[in-house]
């Protein structure tokens, strides 16, 4: 198999330093002194002027925290993390909270230019140009339309702006930083924080409950449909801190909403860690579309640096007939620990999981998501496609189960891997549960490369071969690429092929 | 244009030699035959002339327009102008068939130092030839071969061949699989691609494509060397005759 | 602050630990042996597995193992008669090997006490990883069975059949069977009783090159029964291993399979045929290794659920680095028929080379209505229906085997299954 051999010479020289986010930028930050206990938690509270609701909730959080160890059932490895040596707040001084994008630092305005992530509105309003040929892409026909997006921008611990603001709240919809909401919101985010993700779910949501920063807040009041894609743009800039994102989504009778978000970090040689927890909440009718393309900074070719990205992301599908779907592009991160799960509880709910799983050098991914049938006639649908090449680990976990109750429950599973490289492993553990006689589960996984026949045959179309190995990976993701809203999915392609970079053109 | 001294290839992986001192001249024009019982070598011909590596030349040489493409690979042959179409066509899932022919199109006109073409322009060539071809525009927007019936495929390679432009042609049992209707549209295909600037290299089991792409020369492929070469009477007398007398001879 | 608590004993462990003490000087083995009798205790002294423990996910010992009988002397066991007719019987019959049978061609039997007494098993008393619960309780328990050796090149006319019957208390067998270069058998592994026993048995079979065996294991233990069995292979050079399990039996049931493709060439087929009634739990768990190239395995499981019944199946292949052109293909299929029956099960896929063609599916369903509605608008009634529609999905796999007289003996078996508990 020379061509093969070919390749894998080449990812195995592979450099990781190739990371096109990995720029710092000096900005004057304000931070907690490093270390966690009760009066870090009382400290961010205090610089977000939160109710002592807000910080009782956390401190019984932390309480339970030290009584938990770290989990240790996912195939990823990595030293011991100490906890005291994190800063558990950093903000850009010049911003006392979200403000008007006037008031916003310009050297912070450059970083997200740089990042090419649009904050100007009148620039955003200009539109997004659809790609000349799209006319030969398929799968741009159902995209959404608008072409608007309004941004919520958080630079490490705290929501530097949210654009749209004004127009949004014409309609109706809140979108805003989840410190604000807390503020502004009590009622919506006492009755909806912790209601799908509780304090005790998991190590790190509890730690995460305890001391989240930042992170946003979406509202959608009955019977609207959010006029513009939502997103949040999440940046870790600041040495040795964590970042502990809550995102809190809820989506009324009849609403709708699609939100999207992109997260990167700088290079360096130490690893941070990020653990965030996003809940969704979708009553009657409504539906929920969250797609991520999550780019932190994957550590060198040596493996080391990098994020470790241990997330708790969980909707509730609590309404008849709702609905939630997850799209997820994963290509950076040291470690990845994410598995955006449906509780379908609402008779007629429906659930969706479409995954694109990219590792390469040291990179470790475990990923999937569960779908727990609770309601009647309850459906899923999960689509996960990981790639591995270099050394890296790529795992699909997931959960498929059918309770009691859960009659006519239907789920329908394909997962498959492709391998690029003979050091890097595929795994596949799925957990199929059945306790109704009238479920329907159908779970199918294939576990391959890129076949030598298929690479001749592209080849010999005069296609070179990085870009052969890029048109095949591309074709293999093309069912999850179609879920993403159109700017992503043309994003998501790029980074693809930039992170197999050595493997792929 | 093409030129095969004494080649000797064998397969990678296990060694065994299936070209044993192949020796064959092709001009521009010219339509060449190459007929041979099963396991001759035929198909690892057509594999080393793209330049498959799973074989390995151990002697000899292949030139083309006189320079040895021995050290190309099949992305540089192709851009050059050689083209296959398979006698097995792969299946590309999630690449649409339109999607392949501009992605392929661009990349051998930019090995070419040619601007890459405009969507309109491009939709026009394709239309044409797929209209030529009797094939539905709404084939090409499904992932490539896959799901194909073996006559669309064997069209699809033929729509390729005649987007692509190639100065070489290899048709790798491209017969096989088709009826006699298919047969007649794929060889009409073939034929209007005739010209005097490019070769055509037929390779087939039966002489029955042959009555429809008419060779300028027939040649007899065994053990991995052309043991006969003649015009198309070959082929008429193999029909009848079958390879028996002609390897006897030849031993 | 570390809050890890050592749980309290269960009854089941309790009763395990004290049966070792009380049954030690009876047990035969040299100084090797009784060290690994020991270490095995010490094992299940630190506890049975749980829920957490993650290959017994789905058989939390400690919540299901309620009770353990002591070892009953007085338990009278028969010889039943074999599944296939003309077979070869060697009966262990209440744990205690029967004498040996008439010498057959090709084959050295020897009674698995006196090679444990005289500590030659002693190497081969080994558990595999360390949740190894089931290999570590036979360890410290094992008292007997059949040594077998089938010799390079012959190849048996008449089945082997292996009988392991308890009627009441506890049993705990071995049964290693070696099978020399080139050779071919068919060997039943019949699984049975009439008590409410607590029964571990081990069987090993270490297949030479070229060998080929077909391995029938039918399990059909009384409703009161415990019944913890393993099978361990290492396959050699181009040998094939077709493995066939039927369950129809057993109050809390665990059959382990560990199979080893070590040889290259080597080809494994398990299918596996579970029929689940009453309130049993019945687990069958395999890990595969795909240690070298050009290995390849195909699985396929059918199961039927009716009743209260809890089935798992939890199927791991794991493809070694360097272990290029596996093939590798597992399914495992359920019908579940009654609305307080559960499947759980786990295809796992643990890939270090790349150039591997790997799946597995999964599915768990109903009966087909559109092929229920045709058989009925023939004329069929629903019952009928139902039970020609279900027997035809486990009849599949049964008729894959297509050697005539293991057909008919299967699906005899199933016929009775049915005709108790359809």
């Amino acid at each position: 198999m020379p061509a093969v051999q070919d390749t894998i010479d080449r990812v195995r020289k592979i450099d990781v330093d190739q990371y096109k986010y990995g720029f710092e930028t000096e900005i004057e930050m304000d931070k907690a002194p490093k270390g966690l206990s009760e009066d870090t938690i009382r400290f961010i509270s205090a610089k977000k002027n939160e109710p002592q609701w807000m910080l009782d909730w956390r401190l019984e959080a932390y309480r339970r925290w030290v009584t938990l160890q770290e989990p240790t059932w996912a195939r990823v490895n990595y030293p011991k993390i100490d906890f005291q040596d994190i800063h558990y707040y950093a903000a850009p001084k010049s911003t006392p909270g979200p403000t008007s994008l006037a008031e916003v630092d310009p050297e912070l305005l450059k970083v997200y230019e740089k990042l090419g992530i649009p904050l100007r509105e009148q620039e955003i309003l200009a539109g997004v140009q659809k790609p000349a040929d799209s006319e030969l892409d398929e799968a741009n026909d159902n995209v959404y339309k608008s072409g608007r997006v309004a941004v919520d921008a958080v630079f490490d611990s705290v929501s530097v702006v949210t654009t749209f603001k004004k127009e949004l709240a014409e309609a109706g919809v809140i979108f805003c930083s989840i410190s604000e909401a807390i503020r502004e919101h009590p009622d919506l985010v006492k009755k909806y924080l912790g209601s799908v993700v509780p304090t005790s779910d998991n190590y790190y949501a509890t730690l995460n409950s305890a001391v989240f920063t930042d992170g946003s807040f979406v509202f959608v009041p009955k019977g609207v449909r959010c006029p513009m894609e939502l997103s949040t743009y999440f940046r870790i800039n600041e040495k040795n801190t964590g970042q502990f994102e809550r995102t809190l989504i809820i989506a009324e009778e009849g609403a709708y909403v699609s939100y999207l978000e992109g997260c990167t970090a700088p290079q360096r040689d130490e690893n941070q860690l990020h653990a965030a927890v996003v809940e969704l909440i979708a009553l009657d009718d409504a539906e929920i579309k969250y797609s991520t393309v999550q780019n932190w900074y994957p550590g060198d070719a040596q493996g080391k640096g990098g994020i470790y990205n241990f997330v708790t992301k969980r909707g509730d599908c609590r309404g008849d007939r709702s609905k939630i779907s997850w799209t997820q592009v994963e290509t950076g991160s040291a470690i990845t620990w994410k598995y955006p799960s449906c509780i379908l509880r609402g008779d007629d709910s429906r659930g969706e999981f479409y995954s694109i799983a990219v590792s390469n050098g040291h990179q470790q991914v475990d990923s999937g998501t569960k779908m727990i049938h609770l309601g009647k006639n309850t459906s899923s649908r999960i689509i996960s496609k990981g790639i591995a090449a270099g050394f890296s680990q790529n795992t699909y976990r997931g959960q498929v189960s059918a309770h009691r109750k859960a009659s006519n429950a239907r789920n329908f599973t394909q997962c498959d891997s492709l391998l690029i490289g003979e050091d890097c492993g595929a795994h596949t553990v799925p957990y199929i549960e059945a306790k109704n006689s009238t479920a329907q589960f159908e779970h199918e996984a294939t576990t391959s490369k890129i076949s030598e026949d298929q690479l001749f045959y592209v080849m010999q179309r005069g296609i070179p071969e990085e870009e052969a190995i890029a048109l095949i990976v591309n074709g293999f993701v093309k069912e999850v690429i179609q879920e993403l809203p159109m700017e992503f999915a043309v994003e998501a392609q790029k980074l693809i092929g930039i992170s197999l970079e050595g493997s792929v053109g | 244009m093409l030129e095969i001294k004494n080649l000797h290839a064998r397969i990678v992986e296990d060694g065994t030699e299936i070209i044993r001192g192949l020796n064959l001249t092709v001009k521009a024009g010219e339509v060449a035959a190459i007929m041979g019982p099963n396991g001759s070598g035929k198909s690892t011909l057509s594999y080393i002339l793209a330049g498959r590596e799973d074989y390995e030349v151990t002697e000899g040489d292949i030139l083309y327009n006189g320079e040895s493409i021995l050290e190309m690979d099949p992305a540089e042959r192709a851009a050059a102008g050689i083209f296959l179409a398979f006698q097995y066509p792969m299946e590309i899932p999630g690449v649409a068939t339109m999607e392949f022919l501009k992605v392929a199109m661009n990349a051998q006109r930019k090995a070419r130092d040619e601007e890459p073409l405009k969507i309109p322009e491009l939709l026009k060539r394709v239309k044409e030839a797929a209209g030529s071809l009797n094939m539905d525009m709404a084939m090409l927007k499904r992932p490539l071969n896959v799901g194909f019936s073996g006559g669309e495929k064997k069209r699809a390679e033929i729509l390729q061949m005649k987007l692509l432009e190639p100065k070489l042609c290899v048709l790798d049992e491209t017969d096989s699989g088709l009826d006699i209707d298919a047969l007649k549209i794929v060889a009409d295909g073939v034929n209007a691609l005739r010209s005097p600037d490019r070769a055509i290299v037929v390779i087939t089991h039966y002489q029955r494509l042959l009555e429809y792409i008419v060779p300028d020369s027939v040649h007899v492929l065994y053990r991995g060397q052309v043991i006969k070469s003649g015009d198309k009477s070959l082929a008429v007398e193999l029909e009848e005759n079958g390879y028996a007398g002609i390897i006897e001879e030849a031993a | 602050m570390n809050l890890q608590i050592t749980p309290q004993r269960t009854l089941a462990e309790t009763a395990i630990i004290d049966a070792f003490g009380e049954r030690l000087s009876a047990l035969p083995g040299d100084g090797a042996v009784m060290v690994k009798r020991d270490n095995a205790i010490e094992a299940v002294k630190a506890g049975l597995p749980t829920k957490r423990v993650e290959s017994w996910h789905y058989t939390d010992l400690r919540r299901l193992l309620t009770s353990v009988p002591p070892h009953d002397e007085t338990a009278n066991a028969k010889a039943v008669a074999p599944l296939i007719e003309g077979s070869t019987v060697l009966s262990v019959l209440n744990g205690v090997a029967s004498e040996k049978p008439a010498a057959i061609d090709g084959v050295t039997v020897q009674p698995l006490a006196e090679k444990l007494a005289d500590g030659s098993f002693a190497p081969a008393l080994e558990t595999y990883g360390s949740d190894d619960a089931i290999g570590a309780l036979n360890i410290a328990f094992v008292g007997d069975g059949f040594f077998v050796d089938i010799a390079e090149g012959s190849e048996l006319e008449a089945p082997l059949e292996l009988q392991n019957v308890q009627a009441g208390g506890q049993t705990h067998v071995r049964l290693p069977v070696r099978v020399g270069n080139g050779a071919k058998a068919t060997i039943v592994e019949r699984q049975t009783g009439s008590g409410a026993a607590l029964a571990s048995s081990v069987s090993q079979l270490l297949l030479g090159d070229d060998a080929e065996i077909l391995w029938i294991i039918v399990q059909d233990q009384p409703e009161t029964a415990t019944h913890f069995a393993q099978f361990k292979a290492e396959l050699g050079k181009n040998s094939k291993l077709t493995l066939f399990i039927m369950n129809a039996g057993g109050k809390l049931v665990r059959q382990e399979v560990v199979v080893d493709a070590k040889g290259e060439g080597a080809d494994f087929k398990l299918r596996g045929v579970n029929l689940l009634a009453g309130d049993s739990h019945t687990d069958v768990t395999m890990v595969l290794d795909h240690s070298v190239p050009h290995t390849t395995s195909t699985e396929v499981i059918r199961n039927v659920v009716t009743g209260r019944a809890k089935g798992v199946f939890q199927g791991r292949i794991n493809v070694a680095q360097y272990a290029q052109k596996t093939d590798a293909k597992m399914a495992c299929n359920t019908l579940l028929l009654s609305d307080d029956g559960e499947f759980s099960t786990k295809p796992e896929l643990e890939i270090f080379a790349d150039d591997v063609q790997c799946g597995h599916g999964a599915t768990v369903t109903e009966i087909d209505h559109n092929h229920l509605f045709y058989l009925m608008a023939r004329g069929i009634d629903e019952k009928t229906a139902r039970g020609l529609l279900v027997k035809a999905f486990l009849a599949e796999v049964i008729e894959e085997l297509e050697d005539e007289p293991t057909v008919e003996a299967l699906e005899a078996l199933l016929d009775g299954w049915f005709a108790t508990h359809g």
